[in-house]
């Protein structure tokens, strides 16, 4: 057996595939579990009962019915307490469309800049990317701090704006999910910028070449060669931004905490899950809802693929 | 052919391999490790001659580990555990502690250990999470392990929220009870000689402090349904309690009602109110002054006059040590209401997992900790908090903090548990309250809302 196994190893072909078999199975192997498993395990404990300690108690499709009671009361106007999936359905929408088109349009626009032959240009890069390495809950500390009534972003408006009156940002309804978005959208466009940086050094030089022969300027060049080749670039990142705006957790934690804040304002669908599943000891709750918010997922980013993600060439 | 079916069966037993790697390699604590433990017996007897006996036994005994999780009210807290864990293990050379310290949403932790099958063997469980545990067969009754003279030297109420039938589950390793904690010197600042005896006076008093110190009188929570709960029982109202569904009516109790809309008034009068008008708000929540929580912002002399319970004590002496009890500050008792003083007590048990494999040596350092020694050490010497047995009420080592504490005298004194989910309900009712004091919806609608919580919750 094992003199069979070393002239299988002995062939050089077949080392390859054991080193790269054994290198990736790591990967495949947290995702199993991780992954798959718990999607698995979530589908089957949203037809459960449980709360951790005693057994688990089949109830059928009474956590499905729980949400979609929920989703009627919320859409009746009751107060966010009673209806936390709805509100946190309703912030989330709201937020992800604020973030995902601004977000991805500064995403274009800093790639632009970033690629032009600049002396200086790679500080730019460096520096817009730099939030994308660090930890966001850190990130929504610094922000908490910069959003303070009398802190730094309302002192700089009321320096740029005269008779500006400073915001209570964090503690006011209005405006606690409009400053989670613009963390949110200062933390991700430069992630997001590295992904156009590089479609757009990707773009052959000649269709430029043979713009400017035809006399096109700058603004002409960018809209008309670099968005249409850049638009497998564009859906992906759409789809990516759409899939993270929509489990939005860290921030609205950091930043609303795990009640959300003021009103509810900062209340999000992971959060509803993690209470759930947490501080009201309704795991089955917890699964259901989150089926809810994986069906949600699924269908906005496969419409849109289905949209627009056909390859250009 | 054959060299396909050599590759299949070599990449089996890779992810065979990689995935014991995973999965295993976390029972490793538990494992018992044999240890050499001497045990020397002498033995006299006396008969016709005397004759002494020496014998020597060695015999290898298995070191067994329990692990014991709790929350932590700082540090002086964490190493003060570290050091009793330390004597217990000399104590006991073949049981080892495991201490983990969790330092948020501790019973919803320990809950979601329980799934996932590796709950700690000794924890701490609130009076308000009892029901649950206890309900769910969580904790190992503490009366099939303990001795009944052992148990009689516990206070009989802090022990009642523990029992169920005829069953102790849990004893309390401490307890407290809130006070109001007054600044001496804003109180002589504002003209005020003596600390309020009335909820009436204590508004009054804050905004007297207010007005001539330009400091804050109060500072309350915003929710934190257990510390409205005395104002309520104080005027008249009966203790809460809510087991059913129906028992959402407490709410519909006129005496509930009213001192609700004055408690969330509170802060609505003290600090919206206030500030529309441009004064300096009377009554503010801890994060209003730049705090943590109102101890810290009782302790930075941001604020006049806190309720708080008796945590709060070596907090103040720890954080603040120029800021002395007695010149600085005092403490007094809760205000009164039309129907007397009520306040709340809380209490902490050290749970024992009732699927322990190591029940003896878990109720072994149970017994250590909770014992007349255990507590002179960790909570009379310490100052922490009040001990849970009798006796110390005159040990000179209390702290006088604490002293007068235990001298005040009440007409009630509620521990905190509103019946099986009162740790959930608590949550959810202070978010109803916080929303209620910070305008977004009104008293009427707050306690809509919080019937409707009772009705669900407690409805399956």
């Amino acid at each position: 057996m094992f003199s069979k196994f070393s002239s299988f190893y002995e062939k050089g072909r077949n080392k390859e595939i054991v080193a790269g078999l054994s290198l990736i199975s790591v990967a495949v192997i947290l995702n199993l579990v991780f992954g798959y498993f718990a999607m698995i395990f979530a589908f089957y404990l949203s037809f459960f009962k449980w709360d951790y300690i005693g057994q688990m108690q089949f109830v059928g499709l009474k956590n499905f019915e729980i949400v979609i009671r929920d989703l009627i009361r919320g859409f009746h106007g009751a107060p966010y307490l009673l209806s936390p999936f709805y509100t946190g359905l309703k912030n989330i929408l709201i937020y992800t469309a604020i973030v995902v088109p601004i977000q991805t349009f500064l995403a274009v626009v800093l790639a632009a800049f970033a690629n032009q032959k600049i002396r200086g240009q790679q500080f730019f890069k460096v520096s817009y990317f730099l939030p994308a390495t660090t930890s966001s809950v850190i990130v929504a500390l610094i922000f908490i701090w910069l959003f303070m009534k009398n802190g730094f972003i309302n002192y700089a408006l009321a320096h740029i704006i005269p008779g500006f009156q400073p915001i209570d940002w964090i503690n006011d309804r209005n405006y606690l999910l409009l400053a989670i978005a613009m963390v949110a959208i200062w933390g991700t466009s430069g992630h997001f910028m590295v992904s156009f940086l590089a479609a757009m050094q990707a773009i052959p030089r000649e269709i430029y070449e043979a713009a400017m022969l035809d006399g096109a300027g700058p603004i002409r060049r960018f809209f008309f060669i670099t968005i249409p080749m850049l638009r497998p670039m564009i859906v992906y990142v759409v789809v990516m931004g759409l899939i993270g705006a929509l489990q939005m957790f860290d921030l609205a934690w950091v930043m609303a905490g795990a009640n959300g804040g003021p009103g509810g304002a900062g209340y999000t669908v992971a959060l509803d899950i993690y209470n759930e599943a947490f501080t009201r000891i309704r795991p089955g709750v917890a699964a259901a809802k989150s089926w809810f918010l994986f069906a949600i997922i699924f269908t906005t980013t496969y419409l849109f693929q289905k949209k627009y993600g056909r390859a250009m060439r | 052919m054959k060299k396909a079916y050599s590759f299949i069966l070599v990449s089996v037993l890779l992810i065979a391999v990689v995935a014991a790697g995973c999965i295993g390699g976390g029972g490793e604590t538990t494992s018992p490790t044999p240890t050499t433990v001497t045990t020397t017996k002498i033995e006299t007897q006396t008969t016709v001659k005397t004759e002494t006996k020496v014998q020597t036994e060695t015999k290898v005994q298995e070191k067994v580990f329990i692990r014991f999780a709790g929350w932590s009210a700082g540090e002086t807290e964490m190493k003060n555990y570290q050091r009793i864990i330390g004597e217990f293990e000399q104590k006991y050379p073949n049981i080892g502690v495991k201490y983990e310290v969790i330092p948020q949403m501790f019973h919803e932790n320990i809950l979601a250990s329980f799934g996932a099958g590796v709950a700690p063997d000794v924890f701490y469980v609130d009076s308000s999470w009892a029901p649950i545990f206890i309900d769910k067969g969580a904790l190992y009754p503490i009366s099939d392990l303990a001795d009944k003279s052992f148990i009689d030297q516990f206070y009989p109420f802090l022990l009642k929220p523990f029992m169920k039938d005829g069953k102790l589950y849990g004893l309390p390793k401490d307890w407290s009870m809130l006070a109001l904690f007054y600044n001496k010197k804003l109180f002589e600042q504002a003209g005020l000689t003596r600390p309020p005896q009335t909820w009436e006076e204590l508004e009054e008093y804050a905004k007297i402090i207010a007005d001539k110190t330009g400091k804050p009188g109060l500072a309350i929570y915003l929710g934190g349904f257990n510390r409205y709960v005395p104002v309520a029982v104080s005027n008249g109202a009966p203790k809460p309690w809510f087991e059913k569904p129906e028992d959402a009516s407490w709410f519909d109790n006129p005496v509930v009602k009213e001192t609700l809309t004055w408690y969330i008034n509170l802060y609505k009068k003290g600090k919206i109110e206030r500030e529309q008008q441009g004064k300096t708000p009377y009554v503010v929540q801890p994060s209003d002054v730049g705090a943590g929580w109102l101890g810290d912002a009782f302790g930075q002399q941001q604020v006049a006059m806190v309720i708080s319970g008796n945590w709060m004590i070596p907090f103040l002496a720890d954080q603040f040590p120029d800021f002395k009890y007695g010149e600085d500050w005092d403490i007094a008792p809760v205000p009164a209401g039309k129907k007397g003083r009520v306040t709340m007590a809380y209490t902490v048990i050290l749970g024992i997992n009732a699927k322990t494999q190591h029940p003896q040596e878990a109720w072994k350092f149970v017994e250590f900790v909770l014992g007349p020694y255990g507590q002179k050490e960790l909570v009379v010497k310490a100052g922490h908090t009040l001990p849970s047995i009798k006796g110390f009420e005159n040990d000179p080592d209390m702290w006088p903090q604490h002293k007068k504490t235990l001298s005040f005298k009440y007409d009630q004194m509620i521990v905190f548990l509103w019946g099986p989910k009162s740790g959930v309900l608590e949550g959810k009712f202070s978010d109803a309250m916080a929303s209620a004091m910070r305008g977004e919806i009104t008293v009427d609608e707050a306690i809509e809302v919080m019937k409707q919580i009772v009705q669900e919750e407690l409805s399956s």
